[in-house]
């Protein structure tokens, strides 16, 4: 992480502005005026025209109703974006990589696809590393990602266990010296009221040490030191710095079954084939030829298995087919569906999104045989899950979940016999075959 | 005294607040407290990780040991007062008294009728109450009751009283006989009945105790819509016709169910229009199930509802006519079964009673609710944990609708008007 290539000349910042000019913020303050509900105003990346809304008691809303209308008669906008967003399919990784930023903000503002390589989620690496440089360079940073709120409440947690380990041990060393009649045992009194000592403070300091507790840190020198007027203006010019140079090396990755639901079920991702990795980016001219969706289910079916399996047969009750349904159809019925690895589970359902509330609910997806076929004697044989979890397993997951506030819901899906699962016929008559039902468990 | 042991119980569901006292060692010194007049509920010590050569540790330590040994030496005995006396009655493998004293009676036990009655229709026949045998066991386990054994004589009846049956004899003849009369009280049966009953709550066999018992009442299924929702459906549709002549709300053709997208790059005027185009897989609705999905289908023996369980404080519960339970409660052995199939699962909550979550829940506490439930007692070698399965019916629950609604501006302006009717 240490080893970055970061150019620190003063060389004007992206936006025009030259270093040590006047203090006009380009794009931060717009930035941090939008809400979560605005960023994430779109559940979807598909584009809506919505008419204005009519008051019967303002007429003329009935006049811009008619306008609207009329206009998008004439100009027939239309929902997608006008370059299908590209992704890359990685077969190392099994996932799709999508490289172009606005592409990458794109997918993650409108409906919480994929996940930053080098972040927990949003892809946020660039802005913390900007951030972090610039704390290095003037002492406090700019935006606070979400991994710095967890750092730091980390850091704080784990100081907090030194803390009570130190208190504990000398609680014991002073009840030793009692015991020995070292000491009176009145003067023990003062135990319970120990203070954070230096000490303990530089013991806990390690190479990792959160901005926010550099900023308190100095704060208290700043004001022991008599701050005069002149300061402020200091300050000012320190906020000049230009922003620092990062290469983005962050990417978006999604997992097969959100690339393939941007694809079969949006049609706004163009999934291309590995990317090689010297060749310079190409230009959208020479595209290699992207696959189709059917080319695309047959590969993802493939690569769900470890090692591949080199037949482009599709077992009914393939992994990725069990997950894809699951998830397709959780993301039809509105709900932001992450993967659950996270959880021990294989997704967790958002009401709208990770930034607006927690996940509730925690999908564990359990193939049905219930078909005659997987239960004769040929069909048994033929299962991919063979055996039944056992009570164990399914209080492991469920203990997880009750310590995480999550309902556990395990999602049957009953798997149809290989006479039904054919792609030839199409590969939402294939899907429209899987069943589902789900029981929610909690304990 | 041995009413005092129940009143410390916490009286909370199983899965209330009760502190999991497995979860870490535990000091027993709070035993000693129980055993008091002033008992209350005990709090938890702290935890010690390592010794630390304190003779604080050690006395300490010493302490929570002789409470537990206090507690296990205790000597439990009859007190004159609530003094009951039973007989074995082994045709039957049962237990019965002639009225017996005490609160727990008013709950536990059954008057048989006449042609029930095992031993005739006696005059006595209406003071004897007979007592199945996980409830003679809980009854001597906590000392309420003696057990007698059958009198040796041939007359014996009313002339002296048989030996006493002693604690190990009882479990012997209770406990585990699958030829006997009424079924097999297993282990894990009785630890859970033993579990409930100890929490306060009113526990009876359910009918499938010890056979599938075929019939699944039209209680199990959702009601046929009547005539009014018929006609409001109908009008619904109607309208939401009506409005696609504005919005653009087609269907999908076979070519893109085939080859994708399904949601073509063209106009929208709302978001609900591109989920409903988005709407694939078929899932189980449990309100459009009107009767058996199989009338052939049988419960699984490892899943059937053993016992019927009534709230401590249930003002509606009468012995005479106890009235619909409020929970139901499977008894699982963990080392015998896995997690449930799906036709295990499903046959299982086909026999429980259908009831839909409330119009007005709010979304969360609808699917948790879902419209048919029962509760899973899983016994792994005397340890019981209950688990609570609903059919959570989430096809049924439209997250796009609801949320459409909260978005001030982003509201869609016909496809909205769809979803209202539906209900938040």
């Amino acid at each position: 992480m240490s080893i970055l290539p970061v150019a620190n000349s003063p060389a004007p910042t992206p936006n025009g502005t030259p270093a040590g000019g006047t203090p006009e913020k380009p794009v931060r303050p717009k930035k941090k005026g939008r809400s979560f509900a605005q960023i994430h105003a779109k559940p979807l990346p598909v584009d809506i025209h919505p008419l204005p809304a009519f008051h019967p008691t303002n007429p003329i809303s009935l006049l811009r109703i008619a306008y609207t209308w009329i206009s998008h008669i004439l100009y027939q906008p239309t929902s997608h974006p006008g370059e299908p967003y590209i992704g890359y399919f990685s077969p190392e990784t099994r996932s799709v990589h999508v490289t172009d930023p606005k592409h990458v903000r794109a997918l993650w503002e409108m409906g919480f696809f994929g996940k930053g390589t080098l972040s927990r989620s949003e892809p946020s690496w660039l802005e913390r590393e900007k951030a972090r440089i610039m704390t290095e360079m003037r002492g406090h940073g700019g935006r606070k990602a979400a991994e710095d709120a967890t750092n730091a409440r980390r850091e704080e947690r784990r100081l907090f266990k030194l803390e009570r380990a130190r208190a504990e041990r000398e609680r014991t060393e002073r009840q030793r010296l009692v015991e020995r009649g070292e000491l009176q045992p009145d003067e023990s009194g003062g135990v319970e009221d120990i203070v954070v000592e230096p000490e303990s403070k530089a013991e806990g300091e390690d190479s990792f040490v959160s901005d926010e507790q550099e900023v308190i840190e100095s704060q208290p020198l700043l004001e022991a030191n008599h701050v005069e007027p002149k300061r402020v203006d200091e300050v000012l010019e320190i906020e000049d710095f230009p922003e620092p140079q990062v290469d983005n090396q962050e990417h978006l990755q999604l997992t097969l079954e959100e690339a393939f639901f941007l694809s079969y079920g949006l049609g706004v991702l163009t999934i291309l084939p590995p990317r090689a990795t010297d060749s310079p980016p190409m230009s959208p001219k020479s595209l290699p030829k992207d696959y189709s969706n059917n080319d695309v289910l047959q590969l993802f079916c493939q690569h769900s298995s470890f090692p591949p399996s080199p037949t482009p047969s599709i077992a009914p009750d393939d992994q990725f087919l069990l997950n894809y349904v699951v998830y397709h159809h959780f993301r039809s019925l509105g709900w932001v569906v992450r993967p659950g690895m996270k959880f021990g589970c294989d997704y967790i359902l958002y009401n709208r999104g990770p930034v607006f509330s927690h996940a509730e609910f925690a999908v564990m997806i359990v193939p049905a045989y219930s078909h005659r076929y997987w239960n004769s004697p040929g069909g048994r044989g033929q299962r991919r899950v063979a055996e039944q979890k056992d009570w164990w397993w399914l209080h492991c997951v469920n203990r997880v979940q009750s310590q995480v506030k999550k309902t556990l819901v395990l999602c049957y899906v009953e798997v149809p016999s290989p006479f039904e699962v054919n792609l030839e016929q199409g590969i939402g008559q294939t899907l429209a075959c899987y069943r589902k039902q789900f029981p929610n468990f909690y304990g | 005294m041995a009413d005092a042991e129940e009143d410390t119980f916490p009286r909370g569901g199983p899965s209330g607040e009760e502190p999991d006292l497995t979860d870490e060692t535990q000091d027993f010194r709070f035993l000693a407290a129980i055993s008091r007049e002033d008992a209350s509920i005990p709090k938890r010590g702290e935890k010690d990780f390592e010794p630390h050569a304190t003779t604080l540790q050690s006395n300490t330590l010493a302490a929570s040991r002789q409470a537990m040994h206090n507690a296990l030496s205790f000597q439990r005995v009859h007190t004159p007062k609530n003094h009951s006396l039973a007989t074995y009655h082994p045709e039957t493998n049962m237990a019965y008294a002639y009225t017996p004293r005490g609160p727990l009676f008013a709950r536990m036990g059954a008057v048989l009728s006449a042609t029930e009655d095992p031993l005739g229709n006696d005059e006595l026949r209406g003071k004897r109450l007979w007592l199945l045998p996980e409830e003679v066991l809980y009854l001597m386990d906590r000392g309420t009751i003696d057990v007698r054994w059958p009198p040796a004589g041939e007359g014996g009846e009313g002339e002296g009283e048989g030996l006493v049956m002693s604690l190990q004899g009882a479990y012997a003849m209770f406990m585990g006989d699958e030829g006997r009369v009424g079924g097999a009280l297993t282990f894990e049966r009785y630890a859970v009945y033993s579990n409930l009953k100890r929490a306060g709550y009113t526990v009876h066999r359910a009918p499938s105790w010890d056979s599938d018992d075929g019939e699944r009442g039209s209680e199990c299924y959702a009601t046929i819509p009547g005539m009014t929702r018929a006609w409001h459906v109908g009008l619904f549709n109607y309208y939401t016709s009506w409005w696609n002549i504005w919005g653009t709300d087609d269907k999908v053709t076979d070519t893109e169910r085939a080859e994708g997208p399904l949601v073509r790059n063209k106009l929208y005027r709302s978001y609900p229009e591109i989920y409903r185009r988005l709407a694939l897989i078929p899932y189980h609705d449990p309100t459009a199930q009107f009767g058996p999905k199989d009338p052939e289908s049988a419960t699984d023996p490892a899943f059937r509802i053993t016992y019927h369980v009534w709230k401590p404080g249930s003002t509606t519960y009468k012995k005479s006519a106890p009235g619909p339970p409020d929970f139901r409660v499977a008894v699982v052995n963990a080392r015998d079964s896995a997690v449930p199939t799906l036709e295990q699962i499903g046959a299982l909550l086909e026999t429980t009673p259908y009831k839909p979550p409330p119009d007005n829940m709010q979304i969360y506490q609808k699917l948790k609710h879902g419209y048919k439930n029962v509760i899973l007692a899983i016994v792994d070698q005397g340890v019981v944990s209950y688990l609570r399965i609903a059919d959570a019916a989430f096809g049924r629950e439209k997250s796009f609708e609801r949320t459409s609604h909260g978005r001030g501006g982003k509201r869609g302006g016909r496809g909205g008007r769809g979803g209202r009717g539906r209900g938040r």
